[in-house]
């Protein structure tokens, strides 16, 4: 099962990961947020439709997304 | 079989955070250097001269050695070490005021003498550390805080492309100006990087990459809107490409 991990205290809520995802499974968390009071994103992927394509690590610029793992 | 695909390049330090504004390229920038010492099996045996503006932090982020440059004279410091110390790998990362501004004698006369360093610049067009002042880089009619009107060519003159004027000095092995506003060039900046420092390795020369990174914050923008403006006004004037390399006619 192809997922990501992402370190919570690494966010910084640009969200430009979010556009990147070519399954769109990235989306902004409702409850976590940042230690500036911004909500984080968070990972999604209830019917396991995740690639793997590590674009969203590729693209994020804080290492936040920190392992992305392919089956 | 699950075969991990990403993961934090080893030469970052454990627990780094790096203190780039959200949104900002040069994080990214700074893995792709680590991702690249990785890769060659260099960090060991590398010596980094550290710039001053936002590019200054690299040594809070990067499991090497470091020394810190005066404004603008990284390229003169890492002259002296590779000198001293030919066996190690020198690089520099620099910003485009530090670079092309107040370092740019510096900068230009250690291409000129072929110096075996390999520099990282980062382009956002404006000094990004002191608040958003207009840079040597700033684009014909682009607002700042010291050019609140837009630069206009009669009193502020134009933009210098810092990739073409070193790919012009004879001691260039290679020369190449790329982007990060989309994962595909990231990969592509990641190449130039790398062959940026495979030159020095090989003793070719000085190797350079100019890099077009955005400023959410100086440009008053979202991030998304940043990379929109990197595409669509930043690269029709500083164009990415390969200006020189002088592996390819051996």
């Amino acid at each position: 099962m192809s997922h990501i991990v992402i370190n919570d205290k690494m966010c910084k809520a640009c969200y430009l990961c979010m556009k990147e995802c070519p399954m769109n499974l990235i989306k902004v968390s409702d409850t976590k947020t940042n230690s500036l009071g911004n909500n984080i994103v968070e990972f999604n992927d209830p019917n396991n439709k995740c690639l793997g394509c590590a674009m969203c690590a590729t693209r994020c610029p804080d290492l936040a997304i920190e392992e992305v793992i392919k089956d | 079989m699950a075969t991990q695909v990403f993961k934090i390049p080893d030469t970052i330090k454990k627990d780094a955070k790096f203190t780039f504004c959200p949104g900002c390229d040069h994080g990214v920038a700074v893995r792709l250097v680590a991702e690249c010492l990785d890769e060659l099996g260099l960090r060991e045996n590398t010596i980094a001269a550290c710039s001053i503006g936002c590019s200054v932090t690299i040594y809070d982020f990067l499991n090497v050695d470091a020394l810190e440059a005066p404004h603008g004279r990284a390229l003169a410091e890492a002259t002296g070490i590779k000198r001293a110390r030919p066996d190690k790998f020198v690089f520099t990362y620099q910003g485009d005021g530090d670079f092309a501004s107040i370092g740019l004698a510096e900068s230009i006369h250690a291409a000129l003498r072929g110096e075996k360093i390999s520099t990282i610049c980062i382009n956002n067009t404006t000094y990004g550390m002191t608040g958003g002042q207009l840079g040597p880089t700033t684009l014909l009619g682009q607002k700042t805080t010291t050019s609140p009107t837009g630069r206009n060519i009669e009193y502020y003159g134009y933009p210098i492309k810092i990739a073409e004027h070193i790919a012009l000095c004879d001691g260039t092995a290679f020369s190449a100006r790329v982007s990060l506003d989309t994962v595909a060039n990231i990969r592509k900046a990641k190449q130039a990087i790398k062959k940026a420092f495979e030159v020095q390795l090989k003793g070719l020369g000085f190797g350079f990459v100019e890099i077009l990174s955005s400023c959410p914050t100086n440009w008053r923008m979202t991030p998304e809107q940043a990379h929109e403006r990197v595409r669509n006004e930043m690269m029709p004037v500083f164009k990415p490409g390969i200006y020189k390399d002088i592996t390819v006619n051996e």
